[in-house]
């Protein structure tokens, strides 16, 4: 058996085994690396050649980043899918290798270091594969994100560009394109219960030559989705895109020789990751622990654990996830680890370094540490459409982490913030429009997350999702236009729904929402947090708090608008609280919901989360409190017991002295309330994650994961993927339950 | 042809006069506090070169025309009125929110970038002016809530309580059915009568912008609120000025439409930004009469750097949402990119990539550049350019500022050759090199994503320091012939010199005209006729209450058309303004592929999609007599003698080099200078690069003209 093998029979096995493949799946090798590439030798040579000429390359650097926007600017509006429109999208030039090396000012920014592994993947099997190749004219394009996205809703499309028949870099584009044929309308399956209901799959793959899609895999493209239309203006927006940089491209090379383009391109990468280095040398050594948890799997309450220690040490980052939840083989929120490496890149890209060019050379000093098999490192079979449920956490894990790092660093670009809101709080769609088009996609509007809490200043209210900057939450009157839907709240900030603090996070928005004028509509909603927050505040700043989704279903408030006016209401808490129509059926949910067809008139109903809230409340500034009063947006509640401060409600006054007394009290009950950290340690700590709570990952060893209860438990260097039973056999085995006990009764 | 106009800059005012073919270049001092004092001195400046009294020009003229900054500076200023804005219940926030990224609107990249830091602007109606209405209009019009009266007289009287001193009435779907906004404004007028001391001007959304999007409508409907009584005040207050001096006619004032109307039809937000419009307006008439089809105008001032285009094949580039300070809005706008870029352009030396940068921060006027000895302590555009020799010190902006070349040398010696290494004019040269690439990277992709090669463009300039740098960035992007418009020091007076009285009126509409899914082309066409019809009506009455002749008046239409549901929206001039066959509706279709493909590419046309007319645009206008501008084909051996010559450094040039300095009022009409070279005019400076000349033509334009690469 273990007999030794001569190198030549090791040769002709490998042989054997490299010819034989049954297929080709992610290549785990370029999935696992995000390090940029080593330069080819023409690329280090042309480094020297123009080593002393910065001014120039900066020169050729500025004329390439305009071609990306340039591009960015054609697809966001020659495309027709929500995400293109509003900004969720990217456009940019890898190297001959796949690095991504220059790409759009504006757009997703996880693109950035994600969009390079579909690149490498086909450079390493297609491009001498004699039945695919990679020619002059040929057009490619990737949506699977275990080959590298974020979820399969993302479909890029990327050509090579040629200069005297060598390879000198691809140009592409990505775009979140929305519906993609899944199981549920839209893209985003939150039921997905395996890869398999996760719509359209494509590896990388050539769709098209000289210049042109192939008709028939264009059909057949089309045919695998339920908006064809999109499908076809997708493709066509990005392959323009494209086809403009790669001229772009071209004029460099004509005006400034191949060799400045590849230096340029290869100098960009390098020293990016050299100015980051010096950057983190600048911070304080040391690790930071930083625990968070996702209360949902979109289809059951858990508690999912993301275990998080980041370690700075000179010019490094370690960023330790080990720990963290095991994966979920039958639920649609896992991650794919190289998508969590994008995550965390644009945290450091938008909330750390802005001013850092956008490419994947920013994330290459930093380690990424996990458990293969778990919730952040999940295996090919486990489905991903959700990611964000756990991505989402973890990058919120790490946010509340750096400050503590950065406090006190010798560089910082950008002011420090407590936890953004994390969550794609908004409605995805499906149905047949009143064009009577089938139309599936999701609501742009997840865009207005609530802005934390900076030192010095308030967070904005609903101003940026986490993975974008000047997103854009769109227009109802020009939604109105496409799909049935109705917002008769589109946006309206709730009361209270912030991280409160010294400085408070900016506020979410509630949304209520209803249609008419089709034959077939429906909702789902993929958020977690209505039961445990899903960001938080730092410094004593306060997480913000839980909202559920709240439906009120058998009625019809168009036929309440007509004759019944005097019904109507515009918040959630007044429509729940008072349940103003007398035979209509109200509920409150988690707030994942698989696709549900709803009649017309019926509300669903949500809310956007609020940023972190930093520092102690009771240093709030007492005027701060009355300007949040005037805007309608802090409680009475909330000011007499949060704030503790005393005002007159009619005229915004504040009783200063009153104030100060209220405030000198609470500070007097905090003591009382006090510990020492020895005795509230003994009080608090558990050997175990308490019974009846579904609890997921470690506890308190690391090496151990608990996989629901406290005694199921796994190694977490051999992790049991969990299965969860269905929520309806559940309720059906309750139920009987139930039936049995009245019958033995 | 007796003709005033006048452009009002933030440094400048310029005054163009036309008087029976005697032309004369008037320039003041801008007076923020009361513009009409900079208005009559430069008119007077004008006025003296013809050897003319202000009331004997004032009382012959036929029109006196007005681009002004009332607007921006009341705007910056903050000064405008308490507005309450009434919105359909369950909106309330969508002018706070700002549609989200409008923290950013307005700013530079790295601003909008920078989410930590990211802060939405002072709103300028706060969170407690503004209370819904219980009402609701859907998509195609339909009142699905009606208006409460009870409802709007509650809300509206607390408005009133909280110090309301305008109304802005901003209904969901307000553009497609007007009814409930009218039915509140109906309301109001009850409860606060037009004719009683109390009344409250009440602006509605739909009669501001005809365009679907509430949240830029509304803004569109605030800011007009907002700036209208500064306006009236401002505009009348200069008419009274211009009475007392014997002007009898009505003032027209200039439309950032690229057209212009009496005050009495004029929306305040149609004035911002119009100087520069007009400059656009008066490349537009300089391309017709000098027949070269296609412009680059580029007018480069102290912090900004203007780009617009004018094309032989007749089409018009509006923004159809424009950023008008930090606000987005609805309301068309001839299109116009800014850069940050000019003279007050910082310069930084970047860790990052080893090189200098240039911009966007700029020091203004105040403290300006290091030279200008106010205070400024970091190298400028300006600077770089004084330290080349490029300009004068004792003469810059025709001597009203005197400059520091040593202050200038040691702001780029602290800041740049400290971490370069190099010489100050080596980095001087630096930060030439990358303002002018920048000037040159934002040209190249305003004309490129419109569909253009800039290289089958001539490109103007203009503006202060325009003509300093035109050499430096037309030259890299491949264009060889520069035109210095006549009387450039005044060109955007000039343009307003040229303009037409002009309305616009748009309406969203649904209307496919290829239907993918039903495989059906347009067979009804009353919708698009009546629309048109309504539109034309609207136009027609602007024109005919400013006292025009009803023959006289003219109309376009323009359709915004699109593939699917794309956000694209491609302007189509409709060849016809009815719809009346088959035929027409091909055409347009075949037009807007056309357009399409030359947009974004060969073969980019989507008609599989379905094509939608969104937007339909009547143009009407009254054409005016442009202003006479003269070509040259002169050509002249005369010798010219330079007034002096100054050391001078240049991009590719090894050291220093003696470079003569012309009066440009020595060169005739035909003569050639080549470079390199300098040439001073009382208000700007031409640089002449080497493998450049300049040929002088008539009014003092000048072609620059590139005979080899340097």
């Amino acid at each position: 058996m273990n007999k030794e093998q001569a190198p030549t029979e090791r040769s002709l096995i490998e042989q054997f085994l490299d010819d034989n493949v049954l297929f080709l799946g992610p290549d785990t090798g370029i999935m696992r690396d995000h390090s940029v590439s080593i330069p080819t030798e023409q690329e280090s040579a042309a480094v020297v050649a123009w080593a002393d000429r910065s001014e120039d390359i900066n020169l050729i650097r500025n004329r390439l980043q305009t071609a990306c926007n340039e591009s960015f600017d054609m697809v966001e509006q020659m495309g027709a899918a929500p995400g293109a429109k509003w900004g969720d999208l990217i456009a940019g030039i890898f190297s001959c290798q796949g690095d991504l090396a220059l790409s759009s000012a504006g757009g997703v920014l996880i693109f950035s270091v994600l969009a390079q592994h579909p690149q490498k993947f086909m450079l390493k099997y297609w491009k001498d594969d004699p039945t695919v190749g990679i020619r002059e004219g040929d057009i490619f394009m990737h949506n699977d994100a275990r080959y590298g996205n974020i979820h399969n809703t993302d479909q890029s499309l990327s050509i090579p560009v040629f200069h005297e028949g060598e390879l000198v870099c691809i140009v592409g584009s990505i775009v979140h394109e929305g519906e993609n044929g899944a199981c549920e309308p839209g893209g985003m399956p939150g039921g997905a219960e395996s890869p398999y209901d996760e719509g359209l799959k494509m590896p990388p793959l050539k769709v098209g030559e000289n210049f042109e899609f192939r008709k028939d895999l264009l059909t057949f493209l089309q045919n695998s989705v339920r908006e064809p239309k999109l499908q076809l203006e997708g493709m066509k927006s990005k392959f323009h895109a494209c086809l403009r940089i790669k001229k772009r491209v071209e004029e460099v090379i004509a005006d400034y020789g191949v060799d400045a383009f590849l230096a340029t391109v290869r100098g960009t990468l390098s020293d990016t990751e050299m100015e980051v280095r010096r950057r983190l040398q600048t911070w304080p050594d040391g690790k930071v622990l930083s625990n968070v948890f996702a209360d949902s799997t979109l289809r059951e309450n858990v508690l999912i654990k993301i275990r998080c220690e980041v370690i700075k040490k000179d010019d490094e980052l370690i960023i330790d996830l080990r720990g963290s939840s095991p994966e979920f083989l039958n639920r649609a929120n896992n991650t794919v680890l190289a998508s969590m490496k994008g995550m965390l890149a644009q945290l450091f890209l938008m909330f750390v370094w802005p001013d850092l060019p956008r490419n994947q050379a920013v994330f290459a000093p930093i380690t990424v540490l996990t458990d293969p098999g778990s919730a952040l490192n999940c295996s090919p079979e486990a489905p991903n459409a959700q990611s964000m449920m756990t991505f989402f956490p973890a990058f919120t894990a790490v946010q509340n982490a750096i400050p503590k790092l950065l406090f006190s660093a010798g560089f910082r670009s950008t002011d420090i913030v407590a936890c953004w809101y994390n969550m794609i709080t908004t409605f995805v769609y499906g149905g047949s429009n009143q064009h009577k088009e089938l139309v599936g996609n999701v609501c742009a509007d997840l865009n207005g997350m609530g802005g934390a809490a900076r030192a010095t200043r308030d967070g904005e209210h609903s101003i940026a999702p986490i993975f974008a900057s000047m997103a854009d939450i769109g227009e109802q009157e020009l939604i109105e236009e496409e799909v049935p839907m109705m917002k008769l709240v589109p946006h309206k900030v709730m009361v209270d729904n912030c991280g409160f603090g010294k400085q408070r996070g900016g506020h979410g928005y509630q949304q209520i929402v209803t249609h008419k004028d089709t034959q077939a509509w429906g909702y789902m909603v993929n958020t977690i947090g209505a039961k445990f927050p899903s960001t938080y505040g730092i410094f004593g700043g306060y997480a913000p708090g839980c909202y559920p989704l709240c439906k009120v279903k058998d009625v019809n408030v168009f036929e309440v608008m007509k004759d019944q006016r005097e019904l109507m209401r515009f918040t959630i808490d007044e429509i729940m609280n008072e349940q103003p129509f007398p035979d209509a059926t109200y509920s409150s949910h988690h707030a994942g919901l698989q696709f549900e067809l709803a009649d017309a008139g019926e509300l669903y109903m949500i809310t956007q989360g609020g940023g972190g809230g930093y520092g102690d409340i009771l240093e709030r500034d007492p005027a701060d409190i009355v300007k949040d009063w005037a805007d309608r947006i802090v409680s009475k509640h909330t000011i007499e017991n949060i704030y503790h401060v005393v005002m007159d409600y009619a005229t915004g006054a504040v009783d200063q002295d009153a104030t100060d007394k209220a405030r000198a009290a609470e500070r007097k009950s905090r003591l009382a309330r006090a510990k020492p950290y020895k005795e509230f340690a003994a009080e608090w700590t558990k050997a175990t994650p308490p019974e009846g709570l579904p609890f997921y990952g470690s506890w308190d060893d690391p090496t151990v994961l608990h996989l629901g209860t406290p005694d199921n438990t796994c190694p977490a260097d051999a992790i049991v993927p969990v299965m969860m039973p269905d929520p309806k056999d559940v309720e059906i085995a309750k139920l009987k339950a139930e039936l049995a006990a009245l019958k033995q009764a | 042809m007796k003709r005033v106009s006048v452009d009002i800059g933030g440094t400048f005012t310029d005054c163009f006069l036309d008087f029976d073919n005697r032309r004369a270049e008037g320039k003041a001092l801008t007076t923020h506090h009361n513009l009409a004092s900079g208005f009559m001195g430069a008119l007077e400046d004008a006025c003296g070169q013809l050897d003319l009294g202000v009331e004997e020009a004032l009382s012959s003229v036929d029109a006196v025309r007005y681009a002004t900054t009332l607007g921006t500076n009341a705007l910056i200023e903050r000064k405008g009125p308490e507005v309450g804005l009434l919105t359909t219940s369950g909106f309330e926030f969508s002018v706070p929110l700002m549609r989200a990224r409008g923290y950013g609107d307005g700013l530079s990249d790295r601003e909008q970038q920078d989410l930590p830091a990211a802060s939405r602007p002072v709103p300028i109606v706060p969170r407690s002016m503004i209370e819904g209405i219980e009402e609701r209009v859907d998509y195609k019009g339909d009142i699905v809530f009606d208006v409460d009266e009870d409802n709007v007289r509650e809300v509206v009287r607390c408005l009133v309580d909280r110090g309301a001193q305008a109304f802005v009435v901003s209904l969901v779907n307000a553009v497609v059915n007007p009814e409930n906004e009218k039915k509140v404004e109906r309301i109001i007028l009850e409860e606060y009568p037009s004719h009683l001391l109390g009344s409250i001007p009440i602006i509605l959304s739909h009669r501001v912008a005809g365009r679907k999007g509430e949240y830029a409508r509304t803004m569109s409907a605030i800011l007009d609120a907002y700036l209208h009584d500064q306006m009236y005040h401002g505009l009348a207050s200069l008419e009274a000025v211009l009475r007392q001096n014997n002007y009898n006619r009505p003032m027209l004032v200039v439309h950032n439409s690229c057209g212009m109307a009496q005050m009495s039809s004029t929306h305040s937000l149609q004035t911002i930004h119009s100087g520069p419009v007009a400059g656009l307006e008066g490349t537009e008439s300089l391309s017709k009469q000098f027949g070269e089809p296609n412009m680059i105008a580029t007018d480069m001032g102290g912090t900004s750097f203007d780009i617009g285009l004018v094309t032989s094949d007749g089409v018009k580039f509006y923004d159809f949402n424009p950023v008008i300070d930090r606000w987005l809005i609805s309301t068309p706008m001839s299109y116009l990119h800014t850069l940050g870029a000019g003279g007050g352009s910082i310069a930084r030396f970047d860790r990052l990539w080893g090189a200098v940068e240039v911009g966007p921060e700029s020091a203004g006027s105040d403290p300006g550049p290091a030279c200008y000895g106010r205070g400024g302590k970091m190298p400028t555009t300006t600077d770089a350019n004084l330290v080349l020799g490029y300009l004068d010190e004792k003469n810059y902006a025709g001597g009203s500022i005197k400059l520091s070349k040593r202050r200038a040398e040691r702001a780029i010696r602290d800041h740049i050759c400290e971490h370069t290494g190099t010489s100050v004019e080596e980095a001087a040269l630096a930060i030439r090199r990358k303002v002018d690439a920048n000037m040159a990277d934002a040209i190249f992709k305003e004309v490129a994503v419109k569909g253009y090669d800039p290289r089958n463009f001539t490109l103007l300039s203009y503006g202060g320091g325009g003509p300093l740098h035109a050499c430096g960035y037309a030259g890299k992007i491949g264009v060889t012939r520069i035109l210095i418009p006549p009387y450039s020091a005044v060109f955007s007076a000039l343009g307003a010199g040229s303009m037409n009285q002009l309305h616009i009126h748009e309406r969203s509409l649904y209307l496919m005209l290829y239907d993918s899914l039903e495989r059906q082309v347009l067979e009804d066409f009353t919708e698009f006729n009546a629309t048109v019809v309504d539109l034309e009506k609207l136009g027609r009455e602007d024109l005919l209450r400013q006292g025009v002749d009803e023959k006289d008046i003219k109309s376009r239409v323009e359709l915004d058309m699109r593939y699917g549901n794309q956000l694209a929206q491609t302007a189509v001039i409709s060849p016809v303004n009815r719809i009346e066959s088959d035929q027409d509706v091909m055409t347009l279709l075949d037009l807007f592929s056309t357009n399409y493909e030359k947009r974004f590419g060969q073969g980019s046309a989507a008609p599989e999609a379905g094509i939608r007319v969104n937007v339909i645009r009547v143009v009407s206008y009254v054409e005016h007599e442009a202003v006479k501008l003269e070509t040259s084909d002169a050509s002249s051996d005369a010798a010219v003698q330079p007034t002096s010559s100054r050391d001078c450094w240049f991009d590719g040039t090894e050291g220093v080099v003696s470079t003569n300095v012309y009066d440009i009022a020595d060169i005739a009409e035909g003569v050639s200078i080549d470079g390199p070279a300098l040439v001073e005019t009382p208000h700007t400076t031409y640089l002449v690069y080497p493998g450049w000349s300049l040929t002088m033509g008539k009014q003092g334009s000048a072609w620059l003209e590139q005979h080899s690469v340097n």
